[in-house]
C-alpha cells in the first residue's frame, strides 16, 4: 500500500540548504518571542488536496509560495512544479526531479505532496490517521475546505491551545464551566499530543440541537496530536453521552502568511443530523478562530523585544512553540533526520474507540 | 511623527463613541489603541494589544467592574494601570508580577473629545474652555496629516464642505501665529449668482481658522460681515495607521444668521469634512498658506525649544 509512484532514486541535483541565510529569529528564538513566520519546515509530506479533488485537469495548489500543480495520469496523480502549458522560463527547484516532478503519495483520501530533499521522501514519514481508511472513499460530506488568514503554526497553537475555545467558540463548544479538568502533554520530537480530560462539563449547544442530548452536563476526553514538521493535526473528541467526533486538521503553510485546511471529519458513526452538521461546524468555528489568528499573524512576523506572558495553561503551546523551534534549528544546519517515527499506528496514544474506525 | 507630535495629546475619538460594554479601537500613528469606558465613566486607554499572544483587546468586552477581557482567552486587565487581574479558571494564585501589564497611555476628556498621549505621565493639557458642540462626526481621509493639512490651508474646498459656501482664494489675514496658534481668515462667497470671486469687490462670509502647531486641532468661525457668527467647528485632525488622517469634529450653527442662505445652514448635514480628496486638484493646488504654515510652526516649535532650554 505505502508506495510512492514518482519518488525519484536520486534527485539532479543536490538543494544547497547550508547556504540559505538563518533567521536570527530561528537560531536564537526563544519561546516568549518566537517568529513562526520565519519557520519553514522540510521534508515532509503535506496533504495537499482531497482525492477527489485531483482530476484530468491540474488544479494548483502551493507549499511556501512553491507551486505543485496537480493531476491524474491513467488514474495515478502527479504532481509537478509547472503546469503541463506553462512555456517554462526560470530554471526548476531542488524540490523536484529532472521531471520537474515532486515525490507525490495517496492516502487516507489525499493527496500528498513532498517538500525538501526528493531523495528523502519515504512513505514511513506519512502521519499515522488511523480514523481515516487508508483508501480515503468517505462521503463528501465529511469534507470541507477553510483558510485562516494567518502563519500556520499559528493556527495550530491556536488548536492545541483549548481555553480559548471557551470564549471564541462559547456558542458551539459550551462555557468554561466543568468539576474537574485534568490536561496532560506528551512529546516526541516529531509530535506533540494534548489529552484534556473534562468532568461533567456544560454540553456543548451542537451536541444539545443535534445529538439530543438532555443530560445537563457530559464528560469529555480531547486530543490534540501535532505532526510538527507536516503541519497535519488530529482532533479527537470522545464525549460521554455523545458522539465520537475526529478531525483531521492539515494546516497546510501556502505561504508563510496564509493557511489552507483540507479537513476530513469522521462522524459517519454519529446519529444522521450530528453526522451531518458538525463537520459544517468548521465554517463557524474557523471564522472565529481567524478574528483571533488573523490579527496576531503581522505581529508574529518579526522579531519584538518583548515576550509573550503566559500562564499554566499554556504548558502545551509553549511546548509545541519549543518543539518547532527545535526542529527549524536542527534543519537551519541541515539536519533534516526523523528522530521518531511519524507513521506507526497513533490509535492508543489518541485514545481511539477502534470498534469505531475499522479499516 | 515628530518627536512634539509623539507626546502629543491627540483626539482620537468623540465622547459618544467610548461606551461601557464594548470597546473600541483607534491609533496614533502605528500605535493602536483600545479605549474604553470603565464603571465609572472614566475613558481607559491601553495598547490594543494583549500580552498574552498579542489579540487585539478591542475584539474583547469590558466587564461589569470596569475591568477589559480580552476575547482569546480571556485575560481580564484593569485601565488605571493596566495590570492583569485575572486569568479565568485560574483558582489559586490570582496574584501577578508587575510585569503582567498591557502599556497604558494618558487619557483626558473634554469639550466632547478623548484626548490620549502616548506618554502616561504627561500633564493634562491646559483646560480648554471648549463647550461641547452637539453634531459630530467621524472621517477616514487616506493623506496624511500634513499633506490634509496643508490642504485646508491653501483650499479647504478640498477638504470641508459648508452648504451654501465657497472658499475663495483671497485671504483677509494670511497665515500668523496668535497665541501659539496658526491664524488665517478666508473669505467665502454664498454659492449663487455672483461676480466670480476674482471679480468681486466684496465678500460676505469669512472662514476663520485657528491651529494646533503641532496636532493641527483647528477651530472654525464661519462669520458674516457683521461679525455674526454663522458656524463654529472643532476640527481635529489625527495621523492614524497607513498614512490615513482620521479627523473627528464637533460643530454648533450660530444663533443669529441674518439672510436665506444662512438660515439654510440650519438644516441637517450641513457641515462635512470631505471622506476623500480630489487628487487630480490637489495634484496641481498651488501651495500658499501651507509655505506660511511651515516656516510659522519651524519658528514656534524652535522658540519653544529654546525657552525650554
Ligand atoms: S491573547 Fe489575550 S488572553 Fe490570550
Ligand atoms: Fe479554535
Amino acid at each position: 500500500m505505502l508506495d510512492v509512484p514518482h519518488r525519484p532514486t536520486e534527485s539532479d541535483h543536490e538543494p544547497d540548504h547550508s547556504s540559505a541565510p538563518i533567521a536570527p529569529s530561528i537560531m536564537n528564538g526563544s519561546v516568549n518571542s518566537w517568529v513562526p513566520h520565519d519557520i519553514v519546515m522540510k521534508d515532509t509530506w503535506f496533504p495537499l488536496a482531497h482525492g477527489f479533488a485531483v482530476g484530468k485537469k491540474p488544479v494548483r495548489r502551493a507549499i511556501y509560495s512553491h507551486p505543485y500543480y496537480l493531476w491524474r495520469e491513467n488514474g495515478v496523480a502527479v504532481a509537478s512544479e509547472f503546469h503541463p502549458n506553462e512555456r517554462r522560463t526560470g530554471e526548476k527547484s531542488p524540490y523536484t526531479n529532472a521531471a520537474g516532478h515532486y515525490p507525490v503519495m495517496e492516502r487516507y483520501g489525499y493527496v500528498w505532496g513532498w517538500f525538501g530533499r526528493p531523495e528523502a521522501a519515504d512513505p514511513a514519514h506519512l502521519p499515522s490517521l488511523p480514523f481515516l481508511p487508508p483508501n480515503g472513499n468517505l462521503p463528501k460530506y465529511l469534507l470541507g475546505t477553510v483558510r485562516f488568514d494567518c502563519s500556520a503554526p499559528l493556527s495550530l497553537e491556536n488548536l492545541i491551545d483549548l481555553t480559548h475555545a471557551d470564549f471564541l467558540h462559547a456558542n458551539v463548544v459550551g462555557d468554561e464551566k466543568s468539576e474537574s479538568e485534568d490536561v496532560e502533554v506528551f512529546t516526541t520530537s516529531e509530535t506533540i499530543t494534548m489529552v484534556r480530560t473534562c468532568k461533567g462539563k456544560s454540553v456543548a449547544p451542537v451536541m444539545k440541537f443535534f445529538s439530543g442530548i438532555k443530560t445537563p452536563v457530559q464528560d469529555i476526553r480531547q486530543v490534540i496530536h501535532i505532526y510538527l514538521r507536516s503541519h497535519c493535526a488530529i482532533a479527537y473528541g470522545r464525549f460521554e453521552p455523545g458522539d465520537d467526533v475526529p478531525l483531521f486538521h492539515p494546516c497546510v503553510p501556502e505561504t508563510r502568511d496564509r493557511t489552507r485546511l483540507d479537513y476530513t471529519m469522521n462522524t459517519s458513526n454519529a446519529g444522521f443530523m450530528f453526522r451531518h452538521i458538525m463537520p459544517r461546524a468548521s465554517y463557524v468555528v474557523s471564522r472565529q478562530d481567524s478574528s483571533m489568528t488573523s490579527p496576531q499573524s503581522p505581529r508574529y512576523m518579526r522579531e519584538e523585544k518583548r515576550r509573550d506572558l503566559h500562564s499554566p495553561f499554556d504548558s502545551a503551546g509553549q511546548k509545541y512553540r519549543s518543539l518547532m523551534l527545535d526542529l527549524a534549528k536542527r534543519q537551519a544546519v541541515g539536519d533534516f533526520d526523523y528522530r521518531d517515527n511519524v507513521s506507526d499506528d497513533c490509535s492508543d496514544l489518541i485514545g481511539l474507540r477502534k470498534e469505531l474506525f475499522r479499516y | 511623527m515628530d518627536s512634539n507630535q509623539k507626546t502629543a495629546w491627540w483626539a482620537i475619538a468623540r465622547s459618544e463613541e467610548v461606551g461601557g460594554k464594548k470597546p473600541i479601537n483607534a491609533d496614533i500613528g502605528d500605535q493602536p489603541i483600545v479605549l474604553w469606558r470603565d464603571n465609572e465613566g472614566i475613558v481607559r486607554a491601553l495598547e490594543d494589544r494583549c500580552p498574552h499572544r498579542r489579540a487585539p483587546l478591542s475584539l474583547g468586552c469590558v466587564r461589569d467592574n470596569g475591568w477589559i477581557q480580552c476575547g482569546y482567552h480571556g485575560w481580564i486587565y484593569e485601565g488605571e494601570t493596566g495590570r492583569l487581574k485575572e486569568i479565568p479558571n485560574m483558582k489559586d494564585k490570582q496574584k501577578f508580577p508587575p510585569l503582567y501589564r498591557a502599556i497604558r497611555f494618558g487619557v483626558h476628556e473634554s469639550g466632547g473629545f478623548v484626548y490620549v498621549n502616548l506618554d502616561a505621565e504627561a500633564a493634562p493639557p491646559a483646560p480648554s474652555t471648549n463647550t461641547t458642540y452637539a453634531l459630530s462626526g467621524t472621517v477616514a481621509v487616506a493623506l496624511s496629516h500634513q499633506d490634509w493639512l496643508d490642504a485646508l490651508f491653501d483650499d479647504p474646498n478640498l477638504v470641508l464642505a459648508i452648504r451654501g459656501i465657497g472658499f475663495t482664494p483671497y485671504l483677509m489675514t494670511e497665515l500668523h501665529e496668535e497665541q501659539g496658534r496658526l491664524v488665517m481668515e478666508r473669505s467665502c462667497q454664498w454659492r449663487l449668482l455672483h461676480w466670480p470671486a476674482p471679480f468681486s469687490p466684496e465678500f460676505p462670509v469669512t472662514m476663520l481658522t485657528a491651529t494646533d502647531p503641532i496636532t493641527g486641532h483647528t477651530d472654525v468661525t464661519l462669520r458674516d460681515a457683521d461679525f455674526n457668527e454663522l458656524l463654529r467647528v472643532a476640527l481635529a485632525p489625527v495621523p492614524a495607521a497607513r498614512g490615513v488622517t482620521q479627523i473627528r469634529w464637533r460643530a454648533e450653527i450660530g444663533e443669529n444668521r441674518p439672510g436665506w442662505m444662512a438660515k439654510l445652514l440650519g438644516m441637517k448635514d450641513s457641515f462635512a469634512v470631505r471622506p476623500s480628496v480630489d487628487g487630480a486638484a490637489l495634484r496641481v493646488l498651488k501651495p500658499s498658506a501651507s509655505r506660511h504654515g511651515e516656516e510659522l510652526r519651524a519658528n514656534m516649535l524652535n522658540k519653544d525649544a529654546v525657552a525650554a532650554a
